[in-house]
């Protein structure tokens, strides 16, 4: 590694002392080596060890080195995981282009409609909640939609019956926006407010109406922020699992809940591996897409 | 006419658009804190008249109490140990280049994109093989490997305004790197160090999947709130979230006012 470090930028020290070019060479060693020991023993490695567990034999209650496809076979090939597979992919393509088309044009109006206080306030608004409690904002969602809950009670006090809002798509839904809205909305109004202003100004000039100066100039030229906000969206809600275990109840399970119960009841450690294993790839498939999708973007332009 | 009747009906259309969505984000959170307040046992309308019955048994209870030591000690150290590492790499990224910098730096920013619910197994199966299962030093290991992204993130972005040649000049007047990024770089990020450690620490004040699986018998206080949930309606719930949710948003905003992030933008116009 050390030997094929260059220190970038630096006017002046590639004529310096052997001595500094020497702890020039030692500097990013130091700093580097605990932050890639770290992210290597703590992140890569568990799952490094979760691809091989899913190889692995479970002998009475104990997890045993093995290489066999036994796993493999049993999950691909079993009803439930399809099942959760489809409904977790379905579930998590509705919530991303519900969150795009929410999200766009909410930050089109935060960018181009609101005062600059105005807008630095919705900023902060939408990095508060991307940061805390998602968890309890689930929870506090299910006490607005339960069936004593605070909906129901003021259709029930205007005369109305009772409605079953939770445990079906639109109360998971409600939940996984909860999720992306705010990490989506500001990708896309740092990427609006990145706009050059003079593109918009010269479009009307020559007689461009709004509607086509956003069709046009705004959507084209922010198109790998829509696409990162599409596949982030994607990302947290196919892997999230709070949403379908209290707005759901777990029902019908996505991939997610499956891993958590199977890890936490008992000992099929290498199934929820093959499980985990799956979901990576799906979601390195949708992320690499994405990455395509904003390349061919560039060739085309 | 009808142009500017067009304007004023798309404009009041957008506002009532944000103005629900706005209402949609801030709903969860509102519904938190005002039935924390409510003196019935169940949250739902009328509401039962105010009490702070609810917050006194929170205070009174000594799981939750336990709970709050250990989201505390969880929380710093992780805050500490990111922020040190996130400059690590936010200061290599701007300095070096070497043979698998991508690599690198993949490995240090992907973390938060994976599901927690993968990751926290990935984590348990491999911490409980090299016997660091079930204590707060396995929980601190696990949320640095996720914060660490934040810090790099929030300390590189600081690094952009940094001149390159500033670095140079001093070691040209025989600083020492070290010297170099210890009196002229580290002073230069201190507004990012800042908000990295309070940003980390709220990332790990706010975790509960990883906390669960690999903490044992440790609780934190999300996993004690998500124990909670799991059982019967509890009114205390409210009562924790309120506590935790203003500690988060203040960390947040903390961590915001050090970085004064802003979506900056140039003048406006019309349409």
């Amino acid at each position: 590694m050390t030997d094929s470090i260059h220190v970038d930028g630096a006017t002046g020290s590639r004529r310096a002392p052997a001595s500094r070019v020497g702890s020039h060479s030692f500097m990013p060693v130091v700093l580097g080596a605990p932050v890639l020991i770290w992210q290597l023993v703590f992140f890569a490695a568990p799952l490094a060890f979760l691809l091989v567990v899913t190889f692995w034999k479970v002998a009475s209650f104990k997890l045993e080195p093995a290489f066999s496809f036994d796993n493999w076979t049993k999950v691909l090939l079993s009803g439930p995981y399809q099942k959760a597979l489809v409904y977790t992919a379905g579930t998590a393509s509705l919530a991303t282009l519900l969150t795009v088309l929410v999200a766009l044009p909410a930050a089109y109006t935060i960018a181009f409609r609101l005062s600059p206080k105005l807008r630095n306030l919705a900023v902060t608004c939408l990095i508060v909640p991307v940061f805390s409690s998602y968890l309890l904002r689930i929870y506090a969602w299910q006490i607005v939609l339960s069936p004593e809950g605070v909906i129901n009670s003021v259709f029930k006090g205007l005369g109305g019956a009772g409605l079953s809002l939770l445990g079906g798509q639109l109360a998971l839904q409600i939940g996984l926006l909860t999720l992306t809205l705010p990490v989506a909305i500001l990708v896309l109004v740092l990427a609006f407010s990145g706009i050059d202003r003079t593109l918009i100004e010269a479009a009307e000039n020559l007689g461009c109406r709004r509607s086509k100066v956003i069709v046009h100039v705004l959507l084209p030229s922010i198109r790998n922020a829509i696409v990162l906000a599409a596949s982030t969206a994607f990302i947290l809600s196919f892997g999230d699992y709070v949403s379908p275990l209290f707005m759901t109840g777990s029902n019908p399970p996505t991939l997610s809940i499956l891993i958590v119960d199977t890890v936490k009841s008992g000992s099929q450690w290498p199934r929820a591996s093959v499980i985990g294993i799956t979901m990576l790839a799906a979601l390195i498939l949708v992320f690499v897409a994405g990455q395509l999708l904003t390349r061919t973007g560039k060739g085309a332009q | 006419m009808s142009r500017i009747l067009n304007t004023r009906l798309s404009r009041l259309s957008q506002f009532g658009f944000l103005s629900l969505l706005a209402l949609f984000i801030a709903t969860p959170m509102l519904i938190i804190v005002v039935f924390s307040f409510d003196a019935n046992r169940f949250p739902t309308i009328p509401w039962g008249g105010f009490s702070l019955q609810w917050h006194q048994a929170v205070l009174a209870d000594s799981m939750i109490r336990d709970a709050f030591v250990n989201s505390v000690i969880v929380g710093l150290g992780t805050a500490a140990i990111a922020t040190v590492l996130g400059f690590a790499a936010a200061y290599i990224d701007y300095r070096y280049f070497f043979r698998g910098k991508t690599l690198f730096g993949l490995l240090v920013a992907v973390p938060p994109a994976v599901p927690v619910s993968i990751l926290s197994m990935a984590m348990l199966a491999f911490l409980s093989r090299i016997g660091l299962f079930g204590s707060r030093e396995a929980i601190i290991v696990c949320h640095v490997a996720i914060a660490t992204s934040f810090a790099m993130a929030i300390v590189r972005l600081r690094l952009g305004k940094f001149s390159r040649d500033l670095e140079p000049a001093a070691w040209n007047l025989g600083a020492s790197p070290f010297a170099t990024i210890f009196f002229i770089t580290v002073p230069f990020c201190r507004p990012a160090l800042f908000a990295s450690f309070f940003l980390s620490a709220a990332v790990s004040f706010d975790e509960f999947l990883i906390a669960w699986f690999v903490g044992g018998v440790n609780e934190t206080l999300p996993v004690r709130i998500l124990n909670l949930l799991q059982g019967q309606v509890n009114p205390k719930i409210n009562a924790i979230g309120t506590m935790v949710l203003i500690i988060s948003v203040a960390l947040v905003l903390i961590a915001q006012r050090f970085v004064g992030f802003r979506a900056t933008r140039a003048t406006s116009s019309n349409g």
